[in-house]
């Protein structure tokens, strides 16, 4: 029997857009079973037989409609699962997402997300925990400095796309401060001014060499290192520990560990 | 000041007003002062003739970064550094949010968690417990932080997200209440002045005016009184200047204040919530005999009759010489203290009692083994465990089931029946559990439900210890090792966070899958 595989584009609006083309699609050829349709967020460099490869570009309008009918069936907790597993960076990521709305859509089960012997279900919950974490991740160790003009800059390294869930969090805890959070890894900006919406930027140069810190920054930075050092209390040093909590590749970012060679160690 | 205070150890009744004295003159700025001055304001005749200059150099050049490490370093052997139990959504205007499972902002080197810009507001203190590094006897480096000073470091801190708020304790400065009242000033700036709205922890100074307890309680978010330690007979020993009356008083005033500030909060929709995160408490393991019976009986006590939050154990580490403390090379009981936070785990997240764990005559606990499978070791009649069936009070007392993986498998099997693949993906660790369950009748191999089989077979997974990362750290042992000894094995141990630690049971959960 034919397959089809969609190719779509890797963001939530093309992934979206892609769940409703294959609705369309399963509508006009009559085929029988959402399985043998497939989606994809990059094309395979390697084409399967009997399998048809289409390319499907992101619709705004197509997406909202998915989006709603989501809400509307699924609830708004299925939604934000299916959301952080969109985010996520995983390959078959669209392909899970797809197969859950179509078996929730199905079986009209707002609960969806709970039905871990379903395995496009279970991959669903896989990434979408995996991104959760991330996210949590940066809200406990993303580090701000200030800049001469008094803005609040960070800068972090996300593997997962966390930067939107993010803004809302730092904007309700600092609704005064202007602050921006730029990720290496996707090359967005976040911004927010003080008392406003927050945007995401993308596209723009950076370099921070140009960047000028204010004048008590150093100090506070110092500040806070001290207090790192001084806190552990030395017979229960345990690197291992701090490792597990506070995984390697979170501290080139981190305050309190740079300036530091090997940067495992406080002391 | 630690040198004014060896100077005039014979004039201990005149103690109280020269202190004070002494901090109007510091807060005046004055750097250098006559002892005369102090002692005819005192009305005291024999201190004239002793003519001392007493430069206050300690005090007054101290640079806010000594002051920080100094204080930091005073306030690191309280245990709590937690940041949850209450959400408060920020208001769009002030800084500061509160998330009710709290984030941890960094790990010390210790491996525990750095939630709090975690503080002392002085560590001068008049109380001499035996245990506590600040106690008046020692000759550590002392210093104060002014309130301003305390405001600006936590916005500051807090802005660049390096802590979730601040934790506030205090040595006794003069005496309770006066203490209390500068805490509850710095409180006062920290949310009035400085409009912060993130986390604030503070103790409760046992013999404090309820007044002032009353009123920090409404700045709070959490109030801690400190138990110290497990029997009033221990407290008596190692701290004379506490009683055992005046610790419980401000707890069970707490408890009250947040029961009133929860039917006031249902009443009126504005009322100031009264300590809203709950309070909890911390006692010492290990600096006194007491059994894991006794420490777990207290435990349960407190959180059935004083409504606790959390009381947290902190294994004794040694600072301080004295013939009624463990010698100071004694290593730290830190297996012991895990045990006892994976049995007051299971007392709360578990549904158990501390009498199905431990008894007269099992006075403590399993060293080999964790509190749950022990548990499960005991009660073999209760086993095998059908996974589609069991009610969820049942699959919690599985080893190797947690929370999270016991709530998921409610979840799941209400569409559809289970096997030990589906297990294995939602988190439950198999190679603990397979003993105990059975999916849809059938076990995952052909084993024994036998006491001695099952726990040779546990023992030799290994469990994973916090500590035990790299198998072993070698240490000389001495000759003269307690039972609880074989910790000195370890070095290191993880200090369980509150709402965070939901968290990471969770991902410690996902690791294994």
């Amino acid at each position: 029997m034919e397959e089809y595989v969609l190719v779509c584009e890797d963001s939530m609006e093309g992934i979206l857009t892609g769940v409703y083309e294959a609705y369309q699609l399963k509508k006009d050829m009559g085929i029988a079973s959402h399985d043998s349709i497939h989606l994809a967020v990059s094309e395979p460099d390697v084409h399967r037989l009997f399998t048809t490869y289409r390319k499907i570009d992101a619709d705004r309008e197509k997406a909202e409609k998915v989006t709603n009918t989501m809400i509307r069936q699924l609830g708004s907790e299925t939604w934000y699962r299916l959301t952080m597993a969109m985010a996520s960076c995983f390959e078959d990521k669209a392909d899970a997402v797809y197969h859950t709305i179509a078996l929730g859509l199905r079986t009209h089960d707002r609960r969806i997300t709970d039905r871990l012997q379903e395995n496009c279900v279970q991959n669903v919950f896989q990434y979408a925990r995996a991104s959760d974490n991330e996210l949590c991740h940066l809200k406990q160790f993303l580090r701000f400095s200030e800049l001469q003009n008094g803005i609040l800059f960070a800068k972090m390294d996300a593997k997962h796309h966390v930067l939107p869930f993010l803004m809302p969090h730092f904007a309700e805890r600092l609704p005064a401060e202007n602050f921006v959070i730029y990720d290496e890894n996707q090359q967005i900006y976040g911004l927010h001014a003080s008392f406003q919406k927050w945007y995401i930027l993308q596209g723009a140069d950076f370099d921070e060499e140009r960047l000028v810190y204010s004048e008590t920054e150093e100090m506070y930075q110092k500040l806070f290192k001290r207090f790192c050092d001084s806190i552990a209390i030395e017979v229960r040093i345990n690197p291992g520990l701090q490792m597990n909590m506070l995984p390697l590749r979170f501290r080139p970012n981190m305050t309190e560990f740079q300036d530091q060679a090997g940067a495992t160690l406080h002391k | 000041m630690c040198d004014i205070i060896k100077a005039n150890r014979d004039l201990e009744k005149l103690f109280a007003f020269i202190i004070c004295s002494l901090f109007e003159l510091i807060q005046a700025g004055e750097r250098d002062f006559d002892m005369d001055y102090i002692a005819q304001n005192a009305h005291c005749s024999s201190l004239t003739d002793k003519k001392m200059n007493i430069a206050l150099h300690e005090t007054s050049t101290q640079t806010i970064m000594d002051k920080l490490a100094i204080l930091t370093d005073a306030a690191k052997y309280d245990v709590a550094c937690t940041s949850s139990g209450v959400d408060r959504k920020g208001n769009g205007r002030d800084m500061g949010s509160c998330v009710a499972a709290g984030i941890c902002h960094s790990f010390s080197a210790d491996g525990r968690c750095i939630s709090l810009l975690k503080i002392l507001m002085s560590n001068e203190c008049a109380y001499d417990c035996k245990y506590c590094v600040n106690r008046r006897s020692n000759d550590v480096p002392r210093a104060t932080f002014t309130p301003d000073e305390i405001c600006e470091l936590t916005m500051n801190f807090y802005k660049r997200n390096y802590i979730e708020g601040l934790f506030l304790s205090s040595g006794i400065i003069n005496n309770p209440s006066y203490t209390m009242e500068l805490i509850y000033q710095t409180l006062y700036k920290l949310r009035n002045v400085y409009r912060f709205r993130g986390y604030v922890h503070v103790k409760g100074i046992p013999g404090a005016d309820p007044m002032l307890i009353q009123q920090v309680g409404y700045l709070a978010d959490r109030m801690s009184v400190n138990l110290e330690l497990p029997t009033a007979e221990g407290l008596e020993k190692l701290a004379p200047n506490k009683h055992r009356k005046t610790i419980l008083a401000p707890m069970r005033q707490i408890q009250n204040g947040i029961a009133q500030g929860k039917r006031e909060l249902a009443l009126y929709k504005n009322a100031p919530s009264f300590v809203p995160a709950g309070q909890s408490t911390q006692m010492i393991i290990g600096a006194t005999p007491e059994s894991d019976y006794q420490i777990m009986t207290v435990a349960e006590g407190l959180y059935d009759k004083f409504g606790m939050k959390r009381v947290f154990y902190s294994a004794y580490v040694g600072v301080n010489e004295d013939k009624a403390l463990p010698s100071i090379q004694t290593a730290s009981p830190l297996l012991r203290e895990h045990r006892l936070y994976q049995a007051d785990w299971l007392l709360r997240f578990y549904q158990f009692r501390v009498d199905e764990l431990l008894n007269e005559k099992h006075q403590n606990f399993n060293i080999l083994l964790d509190p749950k499978c022990d548990w499960a070791l005991q009660h073999l009649e209760q086993f095998p465990v059908e996974i589609n069936r069991a009610d969820y009070r049942m699959l919690l007392r599985v080893p190797g089931i947690g929370v999270k993986s016991a709530q998921r498998i409610c979840k799941a099997r209400r569409s559809g029946a289970l096997d030990f693949d589906h297990l294995k993906k939602i988190g439950v660790v198999l190679k603990r559990a397979l003993y105990f369950i059975t999916c849809s009748g059938k076990m995952m191999y052909r084993t024994k439900l036998e006491e001695d089989y099952i726990t040779r077979n546990l023992l030799a997974e290994h469990e994973k210890l916090p500590f035990d990362k790299d198998g072993m750290t070698y240490k000389q042992l001495t000759l003269f090792d307690d039972a609880q000894e074989n910790v000195s094995l370890f070095t290191g141990c993880r200090e369980e966070a509150d709402g965070e630690s939901m968290q990471r049971f969770d991902s410690l959960m996902r690791r294994q899958v």
